[in-house]
């Protein structure tokens, strides 16, 4: 009889407080499910890689797409442009005057033998959804797993880099941006110093680069390179620099840059593919776990 | 019109002006270098505000719920715009009881509107909803009270603009009151 009781008080309970019961269990998973993105790991169901957001953001890019067709034609024309001269740096004879010199490629360092330009397999994607005010921006990209694209690639613009790749569906992936409490880029000044890139949550335009030492020479104007380190290929622009500020509890300088894509305009990427990534990954992993 | 019908509608067509429109847009009162934050308005907490008096609080949590997850899986932000919508769900019941002059269920087969609120009444109920839930939703994105002042600024501007865009969109969605005899 006792039990009979108490669960008839257990039910009574429940029904007196049901609303109340129910908004604190939908609560909890709401605040689960914010848990678990900042794991790595992430969560696949609640994303804008899935089927449905990654249809409708498509029909929409569609739309879209054709008043931006200016702007990019001209955004490729300059990077055409910068690809020639840099191609032109390192084929420094005059093929129009003299067609009939022949010359061998010297590798920059002889020493190596390693072949390193074939490490890195390149991708386009349209940018179909794009984000600057949140304080984690993400991008979503009309190529899923089916075209190749697995978590954790890198993917850079015509001008400069963008994000990581976080979420991949079959058709569909979401980036996540550098602008993000969530993750540091490695980087380096023209004369080798190396430091971190990181985004104050403000100004969609504005990155922070810390860790530079002060005897670091830092002018107004000055580029800043990814890292070789980093999961993006070396030497791709990441900003130039607006100003310095020292921080005096550790003698580090703060680096603040413009960024030099323009996240407001992205229109297209490239999802950069690191042959090389999961052997450097494996050989990570197995050291840091002695 | 069907009352389900009717909602399902104004559901699909809140989602996709919130996601396929206000999220394109990036507002910025003053210049950006001045550290002024860029937002856009969230028009969504709509759909809650809107729906019938006698909606039992247990269906307003579900559809709170349901309408968060929904944004958040548009906007990538797993789980924030839920965690805000169903406490504004949970409230709704509370606050319209506070500022309505009768019992709550005898407004049988109205919902809360300009037309049977009156304006004062609506834009309070409406204005106190959308602060709390940017003031949830940017508490939880931003995750520190280091800049507190930024935070703030952040919940005032776009509690400002989102109430602008929920009034243009009461304005131009709600029939004008021709047989009001």
């Amino acid at each position: 009889m006792q039990i009979h009781k108490d669960v008839r008080n257990f039910i009574l309970f429940i029904r007196r407080f049901f609303n109340l019961i129910l908004f604190l269990l939908l609560e909890i998973i709401c605040i689960v499910l914010i848990e678990r993105t900042n794991t790595l790991q992430g969560n696949d169901i609640v994303s804008s890689a899935n089927m449905v957001s990654g249809i409708i953001y498509k029909k929409q890019s569609d739309v879209v797409y054709y008043f931006g067709l200016r702007k990019m034609n001209d955004s490729l024309l300059n990077e055409n442009a910068r690809l020639r001269r840099q191609i032109d740096e390192v084929r420094t004879l005059d093929t129009l005057k003299d067609s009939l010199v022949h010359r061998k490629i010297n590798p920059i360092d002889s020493s190596s033998h390693i072949v390193r330009y074939a490490d890195y397999i390149y991708r386009t994607a349209r940018v179909i959804n794009n984000s600057t005010t949140a304080s984690d921006n993400y991008i979503t990209l009309d190529r899923g797993s089916k075209d190749g694209i697995s978590k954790n690639m890198a993917v850079i613009s015509g001008t400069g880099i963008v994000g990581r790749v976080e979420h991949v569906s079959p058709h569909y992936s979401s980036v996540l941006s550098i602008l993000s409490s969530k993750q540091k880029v490695s980087a380096k000044l023209k004369d080798g110093t190396n430091g971190y890139i990181i985004w104050d949550e403000k100004q969609p335009d504005v990155l922070i680069m810390t860790d530079v030492p002060q005897q670091a020479r830092v002018k107004k104007g000055d580029s800043v390179y990814t890292a070789i380190f980093s999961i993006f290929s070396p030497d791709i622009l990441i900003g130039t620099v607006l100003k310095t500020e020292t921080v005096k509890k550790n003698a580090m300088q703060l680096i603040y840059l413009q960024s030099s894509t323009n996240f407001h305009k992205l229109q297209y990427v490239y999802v950069i593919e690191n042959k090389m990534m999961v052997e450097k990954k494996q050989l990570e992993d197995s050291t840091g776990k002695k | 019109m069907n009352v389900y019908l009717k909602n399902t509608l104004r559901f699909c067509i809140i989602i996709l002006l919130q996601v396929l429109i206000l999220n394109k847009i990036t507002l910025r009162w003053w210049s950006e270098p001045s550290g002024f934050p860029v937002f856009i308005p969230y028009v969504y907490p709509l759909f809650i505000l809107l729906l019938p008096f006698e909606t039992p609080v247990w269906a307003l949590l579900i559809m709170g719920f349901i309408l968060g997850t929904t944004v958040d899986s548009f906007m990538n932000t797993a789980g924030m715009h839920a965690c805000a919508t169903v406490l504004i769900a949970y409230l709704r019941t509370n606050v319209l009881s506070a500022l309505l002059p009768r019992n709550l269920s005898e407004y049988a087969g109205q919902h809360p509107s300009i037309r049977s609120m009156g304006w004062m009444p609506f834009l309070v109920y409406s204005a106190f909803l959308i602060v709390l839930h940017h003031f949830v939703f940017f508490t939880i994105e931003l995750w520190s009270l280091s800049n507190f002042g930024f935070l703030l600024l952040k919940i005032v501007a776009s509690s400002i603009t989102s109430m602008l865009f929920i009034v243009v969109y009461l304005l131009l969605f709600t029939r004008q009151s021709t047989s009001r005899i």
